[in-house]
This record gives structure tokens, C-alpha cells and sequence, in this order.
């Protein structure tokens, strides 16, 4: 036994992640306003949320992070594509975000400086909202329950949730007649928005997540059923074709197999009640074929619904074919229907040794007699051409009314 | 020696036809899927390619039209167990010079790679019988009527084929010469690729009753 590889050449289809370059140009496509922060993020190989933080942190500064964000959108160009950078170091990112704080202190020193309190309460609830919103996290209480969620990413939503209590409570200690005025709405408002950020992703992926697993369902449902068919039918057939030492047996099974395997693979297959000489005369063909192991070639042109006297045609079609399998010692048989101008034809054709019309045999001659005189009964005519050598045909013909 | 190529995107069917034309024809090369193949062809300029109809990625009509751009001397007789007509149609309206079926017996398929290498049709029983069916009953297009519609005597070849007569057959049953059969197919062939009739391209969908 050997085995032999069919299907496909296997492909290198390998993910390639695009190194990080350091020329800054802006985000194509994932983008919220012009793709600066997406750009710069990209370039430092950090998560786009936190550069987008840093923008908003800095814009307190007498809109200095709005003033940076335009000049940098003028100067830098679209990138065209959209790909997917290397990112750094847990340790390189802390780096980046010291340097950040040393720059917000330096800030500080000069005269620019609106209050400590804006800055703390805007970068707080920045860089807290920009730690929950990580595409890949299912949100920051959730992230405490999946037990998918790693370490770090776990971390990351705690800082965020502390740096938003944080900005908040800054935030509330500052705004004392707000407070005053509706301490309950207020902290309703909170406790919705806390809500929504702590589980909010969580539900939509689960959502998704239950869309894939019906869909993969419906998938595994239909393989069932193909195999259930595969089993009934190839596997059967390849079992027989296995144990057969005949070739001509063999080859026929294939035959059959193939035919009926196309016809499902195609929807060919027939209906239930729709009488179609089409559809008679190929299961007829595979009869024959089964019965006498030659391979009938069947091409149909047209069509006709099955009555009395397309059922005559049949039969004296489905006769020729088996006296052709009998008697020609042909090794394939040719059936060829046509449906033309209110009328049908029949042609079974062979290449075998043929006979002298005028002196055979009285068994053949019966037989010959008989496919006639079931044509002729129903209206029709049949026509037999032989000769010894040149294989034999016979044409059958039966008028239709037109429909 | 006439360089025959071979896309088939199954191997086995592939490596058994290889090794029946190998004594007669010279095997350039195979492929087993779309792009592949396209490259190789337009590198290698094979006389003659053998197609299966059904691939990934386009099947045999992207490689068809692929090639044709760049070589259009390539000739290609497709080869595949698909009897679905609109397939074998829209196949031979995109350049393929014939259409047979994957059982046809090894000394056939070398008859028909040399008629398609001389630079004639090849019509196996079965597309003999989907062209029939294509063009009968309709009526021709007033653009172009000719090419709309078969002559009497096109037919007649094409009956014979999908009787399963061969070509030297079917020119003693008409008292013609097989010269003047391959020329009735090719002009058949020329119809199915030129005729605008839209039946051709849509007409599977609906069977004819009489």
C-alpha cells in the first residue's frame, strides 16, 4: 500500500507582522480624527490609546496638544496601508510615559501652566479610559473573571480603573456646588458609566462569540450529513471496487459512483415525481451498465415529460441498450436523445461486430421485432442499421404534440 | 515534438495522464493551482494545455484568459468530470479549442491533443450535445444572425458526434471528407465564442421542453 498526496500544494501563507519603522506617517485607516496619534503611536510601537491620552493631557496646557497634533498632520503624509506594528517593551513604554510626566512637570515650571488640578483631573480620566479601551480586553471587571485574560492585561485595566476612581474623586472634591446640587444623579451618572466601561465589551464579544458558535454549528451539521451521504455511497462503492478482482466490475462501479456523486455534488439529482424521459433514460443507462458491466455515453438534448408513448420509446430504448451489452461485444455503448420540432429521437449507437440485417438469427430477429413493433404500436417508428464490422445503430422515433 | 502542459488541481488524475502521453508528446510541466499555473505557461509557451474545469481561484476560465493575454498561441482542450454545461460553455467561450471528459480512453486523448495541436476543434460527444442544445430552438439575433444560429449541416456533424461516431466516421456517414467535418467544427467552435446570443451564457438555468 502506498500513500498518495491529492489535493492542493500547500501554500507558505505565513502572517508577516511589518517591522516598526521610525518615519512618522499617519494611520490610514484606524484612525479618530487624522491619524496623527494612531501615527505616532505606531512609530514608538505603543498603544494608540495612551499617545491619544497624552494629546488630550497636553491640550490642557493652553491647547498645546492640539497646537502639536496639527503641526505634525502637516507635515507628515497618509500611509496607504494599514499594518501592524512590532510592539515595544513593557519596560520601553514605562520609559515613554515617564518621559511624558518629566515633560507635564517641565510644563509645570513655566508660566503656561493653567492649574494642577485641570491637568490632574483631564490626564487622569485620559490615561485611566485609555488603559480600559484595549480592543483585545473584555473590559476591566470582566477581565478580573475570564480566566483567558494574562497577567498583564489584567494590570493594565486595575491602573486604569484606579487612575479614573482617582480623576473622578479629584474631580468631585473640586466641584463643590455641582455636587451640592445633585450628589444623587451625579452618582447614578458614575455608577452607569462605571457599569458600561467595566462590562460593555464583554457583552458585545460574547454576543459575537455566540453568532461563531452557531454558525460553526450549522457547519458541523452539514459536514455530518455529507459524511453520512460519503459513507452510504463512496466509501461503499470504494469497499466493493477493493474487494472485486474483476477490472470490468470495477470500472463500472467507479462509473456509477462517479455519476451518482456528481449529480449530488450538483443538485442533479432527480425529484421526487418529476417523470422526465431525460432522467428515465440515464437511469436506465446505469441499469444497463450495472447489470453488464459496459459503459453507456449518454447525451440528452432537450427534454420531454414521461406519458404512454415516451414510455414506449423508453423501453424500446432501454431494450436496444441491453441487446447492444449482450450481443455487440463493444466495450462503451452511445445513447443520444434529442427533443426537436414536436417530435423525439432516440439513437443507440455501438461500435461492435454488427450483423447482416437480412440474415440473422431468429433469437436477434425477435428481438429486433420486438423493439419495433413497441415503437410502432405507440405511434412511432424505429430504423435498425448494421453491417457486420461496423457496429450497429438504432434509431427510434416517436411523434409529441408540441407543449 | 509537441510540448504539452497540465493543470489539474488533482494530482493523482494528473500523474496518471501525464504517464499516458509521455510516449508521444513531450510533458513541459504541471500545475496544480491557478496562479501557478498562469506563470509557468506564459514562461514555458507550450503548444498544447490540458485544463481541468474546476479549480480553486478561478478555475480553468482564469488561466484560459490569463494566458491568452500574453500567448494567445497557447491552445487549450479541457479536461474535466464536470458535466455542468454552462461550466463546459463558458469555457470554450473563454478560448479553450475543445472540451472532453476525464473518462475518455487514453489513445483518444492523444488524438485529441493532436487535433487541437494542428489547430482544430475537439468535440467529445457530450459538448457536441450541450451546443446543440445551446443554440436549438432560438431565434437569431438581428445583429448578427449568422452567428446566432447552426447551419443544417453543423448540425448534422454535431448529431454524429454526440451519437459517438468519430470524425472519420462521421465524414463517410455525410460522404464528406474529414477535412471538410473538422472545418464544420471549428466553425461551430467560432459560434460558440463570437455569438452574442445571451442564451448561450444564461441558458442552463432553463431546460428546453418540447
Amino acid at each position: 500500500m502506498s500513500l498518495i498526496e491529492v489535493g492542493p500544494a500547500p501554500r507558505d501563507d505565513q502572517h508577516v507582522k511589518t517591522k516598526r519603522d521610525l518615519h512618522l506617517r499617519r494611520r490610514g485607516g484606524d484612525r479618530v480624527v487624522a491619524g496623527v496619534a494612531g501615527g505616532v503611536a505606531d512609530a514608538l510601537g505603543v498603544s494608540d490609546a495612551f499617545v491619544r491620552a497624552a494629546f488630550v493631557t497636553l491640550s490642557t496646557v493652553w491647547g498645546l496638544g492640539i497646537l502639536v497634533y496639527m503641526a505634525i498632520w502637516l507635515v507628515t503624509v497618509d500611509r496607504v496601508e494599514d499594518t501592524e506594528p512590532e510592539m515595544v517593551e513593557l519596560q520601553q513604554a514605562l520609559g515613554l510615559g515617564i518621559a511624558f510626566a518629566g515633560l507635564m512637570i517641565l510644563l509645570g515650571t513655566t508660566g503656561l501652566w493653567p492649574s494642577n488640578v485641570l491637568v490632574i483631573i483631564v490626564g487622569a480620566l485620559a490615561f485611566g479610559t485609555a488603559a480600559l479601551t484595549d480592543r483585545n480586553m473584555p473590559g476591566p471587571l470582566a477581565a478580573l473573571i475570564d480566566p483567558t485574560v494574562e497577567k498583564p492585561g489584567r494590570l493594565r485595566m486595575l491602573f486604569g480603573v484606579a487612575l479614573l476612581i482617582g480623576g473622578l474623586a479629584v474631580f468631585a472634591a473640586n466641584v463643590g456646588p455641582l455636587y451640592e446640587i445633585g450628589p444623587v444623579l451625579l452618582s447614578v451618572a458614575l455608577t452607569g458609566v462605571g457599569i458600561f466601561i467595566a462590562f460593555g465589551p464583554w457583552v458585545a464579544r460574547l454576543a459575537i462569540d455566540l453568532g461563531t458558535e452557531r454558525r460553526e454549528r450549522i457547519r458541523q451539521e452539514e459536514r455530518a450529513e455529507m459524511a453520512a451521504h460519503l459513507h452510504d455511497s463512496v466509501l461503499q462503492t470504494l469497499a466493493l471496487i477493493q474487494r472485486s478482482d474483476d477490472p470490468a466490475r470495477m470500472s463500472i462501479l467507479a462509473r456509477h459512483q462517479e455519476t451518482e456523486l456528481r449529480d449530488w455534488l450538483y443538485g442533479n439529482a432527480p425529484l421526487e415525481g418529476a417523470d422526465l424521459i431525460s432522467t428515465a433514460l440515464k437511469d436506465a443507462a446505469r441499469k444497463v451498465e450495472a447489470d453488464h458491466q459496459v459503459p453507456v455515453d449518454v447525451v440528452v438534448v432537450g427534454d420531454h415529460t414521461l406519458n404512454e408513448s415516451t414510455r414506449a420509446l423508453l423501453g424500446a430504448a432501454n431494450e436496444a441498450m441491453v441487446n447492444a451489452a449482450k450481443h455487440s461485444g463493444a466495450d462503451r455503448i452511445s445513447l443520444y436523445f434529442e427533443a426537436e420540432n414536436g417530435s423525439l429521437a432516440v439513437y443507440v449507437t455501438d461500435q461492435g461486430r454488427g450483423f447482416e440485417p437480412a440474415g440473422i438469427a431468429m433469437d436477434r430477429r425477435g428481438i429486433a421485432e420486438s423493439i419495433r413493433a413497441r415503437v410502432e404500436r405507440a405511434g412511432g417508428e424505429a430504423h435498425i442499421d448494421s453491417e457486420p464490422g461496423e457496429g450497429t445503430e438504432v434509431i427510434l422515433r416517436m411523434p409529441v404534440a408540441a407543449t | 515534438m509537441t510540448k504539452v502542459y497540465l493543470v489539474d488541481d488533482h494530482r493523482l488524475f494528473l500523474a496518471g495522464v501525464k504517464a499516458e502521453l509521455s510516449e508521444e508528446f513531450v510533458m513541459v510541466g504541471s500545475a496544480y493551482d491557478v496562479d501557478s499555473a498562469i506563470e509557468e505557461i506564459r514562461g514555458l509557451d507550450p503548444d498544447v494545455v490540458l485544463i481541468d474545469v474546476h479549480m480553486p481561484d478561478g478555475g480553468g476560465i482564469a488561466v484560459v484568459e490569463g494566458v491568452g493575454e500574453t500567448n494567445p498561441d497557447v491552445k487549450f482542450l479541457a479536461l474535466s468530470v464536470s458535466d455542468q454545461a454552462e461550466d463546459v460553455i463558458a469555457m470554450i467561450r473563454a478560448g479553450a479549442r475543445g472540451y472532453v471528459t476525464k473518462t475518455i480512453e487514453p489513445q483518444d486523448l492523444a488524438d485529441a491533443v493532436r487535433r487541437i495541436d494542428a489547430g482544430d476543434a475537439v468535440f467529445s460527444p457530450r459538448l457536441a450535445g450541450f451546443v446543440l442544445d445551446a443554440f436549438a430552438g432560438a431565434m437569431p439575433s438581428e445583429e448578427d444572425p449568422e452567428l446566432d444560429q447552426l447551419t443544417s449541416r453543423e448540425k448534422d456533424v454535431l448529431r454524429l458526434i454526440a451519437r459517438g461516431f468519430a470524425y472519420k466516421q462521421v465524414a463517410r456517414k455525410l460522404n464528406i471528407s474529414i477535412k471538410t467535418v473538422e472545418t464544420h467544427v471549428s466553425s461551430v467552435l467560432r459560434k460558440l465564442q463570437l455569438s452574442n446570443r445571451h442564451e448561450l451564457a444564461r441558458w442552463a438555468s432553463k431546460r428546453r421542453i418540447v
